[in-house]
């Protein structure tokens, strides 16, 4: 049990790091802990689970980690673990292209674990900051799946923005999803039940061509490999009313049956978050999981209610989803922290990103972290004397924060002053 | 069973590669270099002239990251560059050789409509006090459209009474909430500059207060 130890000591102490010196990178973090239960045709569990994360922005990548592990019979038991990082490109015309790249592993059971990397790639364009379309493509490598090769993965997708956060019923984004999935599975022609559909016509015995750990294991025979695949259709909806959250997806597994199982054919869950203060929620939600074969998780139902502690959004279909308009920011302040470092805390609402720019960053736009709902925050060293600010939500136009004394910039726009003492004070 | 590896990897070099061409490219390593030829010769006599002229030039530079940041033509980031230089100098003039932060508190000032003898109170001064906050009230009540004699008249008193900061930034929120209620911005600061504190002993203008330290010779 030291590894899942270690490993939630790693994720938990990296929560606590403070912010650092040097602006470019940002820290961000949330731990959810709540009662969770799963069935996943074999014991049910129910069981209080844990899962931290920790997300270091930059401004053109973000590395995130983030952890879940279970407590049960007094021990701590990792349940999965992923690192991923993000690189994107500045937008032109509205078009942004994305690097994926993520290491994971699942644990399904104590004895049995599984590991993947992956690397994907995408573009996106958006339309009227209301909707936008993105394709990509990738490849993934699972290890210890021994009847899988690399997988060529590729999809595409579409979303919309209804409504808005100071409209009565809030705003909802809509999205759909299409991933498909080609890989190559690997079957003994010992194993009757594999190989009958393996090697069959549509296989070819390709013994010569098989790595050499898994041909060892079929020493003596043949062994098959067939070409498979399948593709994954999903909706989903993310409704935002007040302090409420809702979000629900349904899918749909196309492939055949020796690619999909009958209970990973269809699936939907749903989840609510209600929001008692800026940094805590009350998170509860439920249903049907597919199973992830490259991964070697069966498909599952689950259930779950819980504390949420910090927060920010975790897409992790990276939806650029943005408001037209942009008079959300309800306040702007700055608190000193330590040595030279001013912290900014910022409130608005209704937005996926905040950036922040000024001599103190000679003018080169700096991404606020999420920290909690509408709660966003950024450290910066600002030394005595007067600075020059500008503040911007959504890639919209830079403007000049609420609540401090504004100038005009000589470019058309404002810019906000701030003073700061030398007593670290800002004005 | 490779080839699928193969080609997954093949696409995202190439989508890679692309990515990061765009990126490096936007992330260029000197930001003034988005300056065309000429503009950037223009922009660097600018700068030849504010050091000869004892000018700090950090000023200059920033204002011109500021207007390539926003996306502004060349030709106006110089123009405002040349500008700013312009207003830097007159400050030195008159507040004399007071540090970069106040220079460039100074030409904001004259930027928002403030003329250059209503600063010239504020060349003597206490030793270690800074008119940085002065300067950034006087500022923004000029961008409420304050009229800029009534925001000259009552940051000079309050600016001779000796005031700390604490006390220009208590005005400056009454008077910014007075205005949003729907006050005139000139009867707003008639109204609270009557209860701010210490404008009891108003002196002339350009006389520092009684153990004061002239520090014009800096």
């Amino acid at each position: 049990m030291n590894e899942p130890k270690v490993a939630i000591a790693v994720v938990c102490a990296a929560l606590l790091i403070p912010a650092q010196r040097e602006i470019a990178a940002q820290v961000a973090s949330k731990i959810e802990a709540g009662q969770y239960m799963v069935n996943d045709g074999g014991l049910p569990i129910s069981a209080l689970r844990l899962a931290p994360t920790v997300q270091f922005e930059f401004p053109y990548a973000t590395v995130k980690a983030r952890g879940a592990a279970f407590l049960t019979d007094q021990q701590l038991q990792l349940a999965d673990g992923i690192v991923s990082g993000t690189f994107t490109s500045p937008t032109v015309y509205g078009v942004h292209a994305e690097m994926i790249g993520n290491a994971s592993r699942a644990i399904d059971d104590r004895s049995l674990s599984t590991d993947q990397v992956d690397v994907q790639t995408r573009v996106h364009l958006r339309f009227n900051e209301r909707g936008g379309i993105w394709v990509g493509g990738g490849v993934a490598r699972p290890w210890r799946i021994g009847a899988f090769s690399a997988a060529d993965i590729t999809d595409a997708g579409g979303w919309a923005k209804l409504g808005s956060r100071t409209a009565k019923f809030g705003t909802a984004t809509l999205t759909t999803t299409f991933t498909n999935f080609a890989f190559s599975k690997i079957a003994s022609v010992h194993d009757s039940v594999s190989a009958e559909l393996s090697c069959s016509t549509a296989a070819s015995v390709v013994a010569n061509r098989i790595p050499a750990p898994l041909r060892t294991e079929t020493v003596g025979g043949g062994v098959c490999e067939r070409s498979s695949r399948f593709g994954d259709l999903e909706g989903s909806v993310h409704w935002e009313i007040g302090v409420v959250e809702l979000s629900g997806q349904m899918g749909r597994r196309f492939g055949d049956s020796y690619d999909v199982t009958a209970d990973s054919r269809k699936w939907s869950s749903a989840m609510a978050t209600v929001w008692l203060t800026d940094r805590i929620a009350i998170v509860g939600g439920g249903g049907r999981q597919p199973a992830l074969p490259l991964r070697g998780l069966p498909a599952r139902t689950f259930g779950m209610a819980g504390l949420e502690l910090a927060y920010w959004p975790m897409s992790n279909r990276a939806v650029p989803v943005s408001l037209p308009h942009a008079p959300l920011v309800r306040s702007f302040e700055m608190k000193p922290g330590l040595g030279e470092m001013q912290k900014i805390v910022i409130h608005v609402s209704g937005v996926e990103t905040v950036d922040v720019m000024g001599d103190f960053s000679d003018w080169s736009p700096l991404v606020v972290s999420r920290r909690g709902r509408d709660l966003w925050e950024l450290s910066i060293p600002l030394s005595p004397g007067l600075h020059q600010i500008n503040v911007r939500v959504d890639g919209g136009q830079w403007k000049a924060p609420p609540g401090m004394p504004t100038m005009r910039d000589s470019f058309g726009g404002e810019v906000g002053l701030i003073g700061v003492s030398p007593d670290k004070t800002s004005h | 069973m490779t080839h699928h590896l193969r080609r997954g990897f093949r696409a995202s070099v190439v989508a890679a590669s692309l990515l990061l061409a765009s990126t490096l490219s936007a992330q260029d390593g000197d930001p003034l270099s988005k300056l065309d030829t000429n503009n950037r010769y223009a922009f660097d006599l600018i700068l030849d002239s504010a050091s000869a002229a004892g000018i700090p030039t950090r000023p200059l530079i920033s204002k011109a990251l500021e207007g390539i940041a926003k996306k502004v033509d060349n030709k106006k980031i110089v123009d405002v560059v040349r500008l700013l230089f312009v207003r830097l100098k007159t400050v030195h003039s008159v507040l004399g050789g007071v540090d970069e932060q106040e220079l460039y508190a100074g030409a904001t000032l004259l930027e928002a409509g403030a003329k250059p003898a209503q600063l010239e109170l504020f060349r003597p001064r206490q030793k270690g006090r800074t008119d940085i906050t002065a300067f950034i009230v006087w500022t923004d009540f000029l961008q409420r459209g304050i009229p800029n004699e009534e925001a000259s008249s009552a940051i000079s008193k309050l600016w001779r009474d000796g005031v700390d900061d604490a006390t220009f930034q208590s005005l400056w929120t009454n008077v910014k909430g007075d205005i949003s209620q729907g006050l005139n911005p000139g009867t707003a600061l008639q109204n609270r500059i009557r209860e701010t504190p210490g404008r009891a002993s108003p002196q002339a203008p350009g006389k520092p207060p009684e153990g004061q330290e002239n520090q014009s010779s800096r």
